[in-house]
């Protein structure tokens, strides 16, 4: 199994669980948080390679809370949740870099194939990185 | 073009060699005729005089040429950089000019309550309101500029394109549906393996999808198809039946700050990205439209084995 | 009274622009209406009388300077301030040729456009008056 770490961002507990245990099944390294607050707290101390983050949460929307990520971390690859986005909502999450969208409620092989993309292309991107470093 | 230019002068040594050989060729032939000899010499350098000067002339014009051609991208550049500066100017000045009235009239207000006339703070609120309305408009416009100018190195990866299409197609099938808009599929089969940066394509996708119902507004159909095209691209093709795009506006539908929606609802750069987005990655894009009767954008991305 | 006073028609398609303008304009004492298009504008100016026209000058339909040309053809007395985003030398000849008063570059002070305004209207009522009395001599002339 590839060893990659994933933070789910839903205030939903239940939802949340289930898909943390169901990573865990498939021995993925996965944590959930249920606030936008939370999840960049967390991302602060901790290393994690792809989020699943949903876009309507109380507080701190997924959006704003996107848009701290990049800014923070702009390898970051970010799966945006939503059950009933505005189309608006959508469009201004793929323009900040949002890997993909993924309606809820979302079918666990699906959110895993394009978790695994996201991993793909952040390594993707880190390898980019690390070539132009060697060629400076 | 500037590459052509070695090429030229080499082409014209091509003809120094032979001229020269031809030169002592024909100084040697009537060597028993010493006066035919003379003129024979004579006449040849004449010619290789007049193939240097050729030469030189050659060499002169195209130098020329490379200073015209660099001055022609020059002012196109300038033209186009100009083109944006007054779209850029004007996008911005609006919500400034919107932003000043609204100080001016908080100044008024703040004069009616020191006079007493009755206005209370509450009479300001609303310009307040207004004017951190137009900051974010203003904010909104110079981030896209920067996504512009940033020019994102797209990361390239397999991507199923009926997949991402019709994820995005979910995306605005909600809304649609709500305003009497119906969504037609018709995936092809045998759509070519693309890789590309799937980010990207989604954005251009949504934007595209997103225009398509704002023309629409009620009623009507969004036809989506996607399939293999002649040299083994990969085609997805938009088409709306909503209001179309008049002919004089559409050769600049993907100029940046082009936009027919009204003041502080579109930006004019979301197709302006689009179009910068498929270039990037090795596509075309294009668009078609009658008004009255809809318009359909066609996305060409390069198949995986092209 | 009210002859010193200049009736103003803002015509802008950005609502709160207008909106807060003639607000402002009407604070300063002028007579004040505010339309979002060319199309009401000149439906207005057929059965309403302005002194003075601020007229925006990107416009979707029909923009300001197409604008123009149909408010100076029906009537070249009016007086017509442009305003503007941005100044392309194009559209500034253009105005020009087609006899707009001025043009202002937004976003600009109040007290510029009030400037303007004034000397928009004091232009008007001189040529009103130098009308009036070469129109009376000549109609006695005439007689």
């Amino acid at each position: 199994m590839e060893d990659f770490r994933v933070l789910v961002v839903d205030d939903e507990l239940d939802f949340l669980e289930t898909i943390v245990k169901r990573f865990k099944r498939r021995k993925i390294r996965a944590d959930g948080v249920s606030s936008g607050r939370e999840a960049l707290a967390l991302l602060e101390q901790e290393h994690f390679d792809v989020v699943i983050l949903d876009v309507r949460m109380p507080g701190m929307d997924g959006i704003e809370t996107l848009k701290e990520i990049k800014r923070k971390r702009p390898l970051m690859e970010v799966i945006l949740l939503t059950g009933h986005a505005s189309v608006e909502s959508g469009m201004q999450g793929m323009q900040l870099g949002a890997f993909d969208y993924v309606m809820k409620p979302a079918e666990f092989e699906e959110l895993l194939e394009k978790v695994q993309q996201a991993y793909e292309r952040k390594s993707l991107h880190e390898e980019k990185i690390r070539e132009s470093k060697i060629i400076v | 073009m500037l590459g052509n230019r070695p090429f030229e002068l080499k082409t014209v040594r091509h003809y120094l060699a032979p001229g020269l050989m031809m030169l002592v060729a024909v100084s040697l032939i009537p060597l028993a005729h010493p006066a035919l000899s003379l003129l024979c010499f004579l006449a040849g350098s004449v010619s290789f005089l007049t193939i240097r000067w050729l030469h030189a002339e050659i060499r002169k014009a195209l130098d020329q040429k490379c200073v015209l051609d660099a001055q022609l991208i020059q002012s196109q550049k300038l033209a186009s950089i100009g083109e944006l500066s007054s779209g850029i100017a004007h996008e911005i000045n609006n919500p400034l000019a919107i932003i000043g009235q609204e100080v001016e009239w908080i100044r008024h207000v703040a004069k009616e309550i020191e006079a007493g006339s009755g206005l209370t703070i509450a009479d300001m609120q609303d310009s307040v309101q207004e004017i951190t309305r137009q900051v974010e408009r203003c904010r909104d416009i110079t981030h896209k500029l920067l996504d512009f100018a940033r020019k994102k190195e797209p990361l390239i990866q397999a991507v199923d394109l009926n997949k991402l299409i019709e994820d995005m197609v979910r995306l605005v099938e909600r809304e649609a549906k709500q305003h009497g808009i119906a969504i037609e599929r018709h995936y092809g089969q045998n759509v070519p393996p693309v890789r590309t940066d799937g980010p990207l394509v989604r954005q251009v996708v949504l934007n595209i999808l997103n225009n398509a119902t704002y023309a629409i507004q009620k009623e009507g159909v969004i036809t989506v198809t996607t399939k293999e095209s002649e040299d083994g691209s990969a085609d997805i093709v938009i088409s709306d039946t909503g209001s179309g795009i008049p002919k004089e506006d559409l050769n600049k539908i993907f100029d940046p700050f082009f936009t027919t929606k009204p003041p502080g609802k579109g930006t004019g750069l979301g197709l302006s990205i689009c179009h910068g987005i498929i270039s990037r990655l090795g596509g075309t894009i294009a668009v078609e439209s009658e008004v009255g009767r809809g318009t359909m954008f066609s996305i060409r991305l390069p198949g995986a084995k092209t | 009274m009210s002859e010193l006073k200049p009736r103003v028609l803002i015509v802008d398609d950005e609502e709160r622009f207008r909106m807060t303008l003639s607000k402002l304009l009407k604070v300063k004492g002028l007579d004040v209406k505010a339309l979002g298009s060319a199309r009401e504008a000149l439906e207005e100016l057929t059965d309403a009388r302005y002194d003075v026209i601020l007229l925006d000058v990107k416009m979707p339909e029909m923009d300001g300077v197409q604008a123009l040309a149909e408010i100076k053809k029906r009537d070249p007395q009016l007086e017509v301030i442009m305003l503007t985003g941005h100044a392309s030398v194009d559209v500034a000849v253009e105005i020009m040729r087609l006899g707009g008063y001025e043009y202002l570059l937004k976003p600009c002070p109040i007290e510029d456009l009030m400037d303007k305004i004034d000397a928009a209207f004091e232009r008007k009522k001189a040529r009103e008056e130098r009308r009036k009395r070469v129109g009376g001599q000549a109609a006695e002339g005439g007689r």
